[in-house]
């Protein structure tokens, strides 16, 4: 089915975001596990697992619309060094990778096309509620716990 | 069956506390939980579903003694803005409330209701303890320090 310009457009943007934050999942899932914070590891390859998810959303939506997926594209990839730099750079592309969805799923509903507006939607709902929060919840504990206490339950 | 004026009185007034205290727990549950304390919110959560159940116990009381549930009144809620404020503020309940609940039931025998005194001892046994609960947090923040005690709250227990 042949989808609209700027809805395809819009949805390879989200990609972009989206290959980012799976690439960056990726490598601090690893960092995690090599310095034996294993429970850090868990989660964040949950992540890890989920953007994947997203991606492959994007991707088969662009498909069926008859778009082209750009695979190359990389926005805001920033690999942290320290446990709260990797955790509050993650927090930074999830709020980028929100404020795009929303503008894209605007984007759809003024081109009518409802499907991907849905299909947005949840991606939207994963991005804020379970990967945002869950980053913010740790930062503050960090401030709370202090940073050798809130890795220490990490282990 | 009729019951004295007296005692329905001093029911709803221990209603209306317990339908402050429900609330002051939900909420700082709550915020236990966005913070990610999960012990200490599944302990305020408790605390306040059984002051609810304590709530409906009194309510079938009063309707039984042919008196009016008064559900309009709520005291004043004490919500903390950290989790030593928080405990701080749950403990200042508890120690309005053990009186009111001791009153009560004192008023209770002097008018030979002993089926409410019963009532209102049990639930001042859960108030006491869930006050022992608040002393023993303070002093293991105390003892541990803030950021050890709050480290082991984060996890269920």
């Amino acid at each position: 089915m042949q989808g609209n310009k700027n809805v395809i457009g819009g949805l390879n943007t989200l990609l972009g975001y989206e290959l980012a934050a799976m690439d960056q999942y990726f490598v601090h899932s690893q960092m995690y596990l090599d310095w034996g914070l294993n429970k850090l590891y868990e989660r964040i390859n949950h992540e890890f697992d989920d953007e994947k998810g997203h991606a492959t959303k994007l991707i088969e939506r662009m498909l069926f619309l008859g778009g082209k997926p750009d695979m190359q594209t990389r926005v805001g990839y920033k690999v942290g060094i320290t446990v709260p730099d990797m955790l509050q750079s993650d927090l930074r592309v999830e709020y980028e990778v929100a404020d795009k969805l929303r503008t894209v799923i605007a984007m759809c509903e003024t081109e009518k096309d409802y499907v991907t507006r849905d299909m947005l939607m949840i991606l939207l709902d994963d991005t804020e509620m379970d990967h945002a929060h869950w980053l913010e919840q740790q930062l503050g504990l960090i401030e709370m716990l202090g940073l050798s206490n809130y890795m220490q339950s990490q282990m | 069956m009729k019951g004295k004026p007296e005692v329905i009185k001093v029911l709803n007034e221990v209603l209306t506390t317990e339908l402050t205290s429900i609330n002051q727990y939900f909420l700082h549950a709550r915020m236990y939980k966005n913070w990610g304390f999960e012990a200490l919110n599944e302990k305020c959560y408790k605390k306040s579903i059984k002051d609810m159940k304590q709530a409906d116990e009194i309510i079938t009381r009063i309707l039984f003694l042919e008196g009016l549930p008064n559900l309009q009144m709520l005291g004043k809620i004490n919500i903390g803005e950290d989790p030593v404020e928080m405990l701080k503020c749950d403990a200042g309940f508890q120690t309005k409330q053990i009186p009111q609940m001791k009153d009560a039931i004192a008023l209770c025998e002097s008018h030979l209701d002993f089926v409410t005194r019963d009532l209102l001892t049990s639930i001042l046994e859960y108030e006491e303890d869930h006050y022992d609960w608040l002393d023993t947090q303070a002093y293991q923040i105390e003892h541990l320090g803030i950021q050890n005690y709050l480290q082991s709250q984060v996890e269920e227990d």
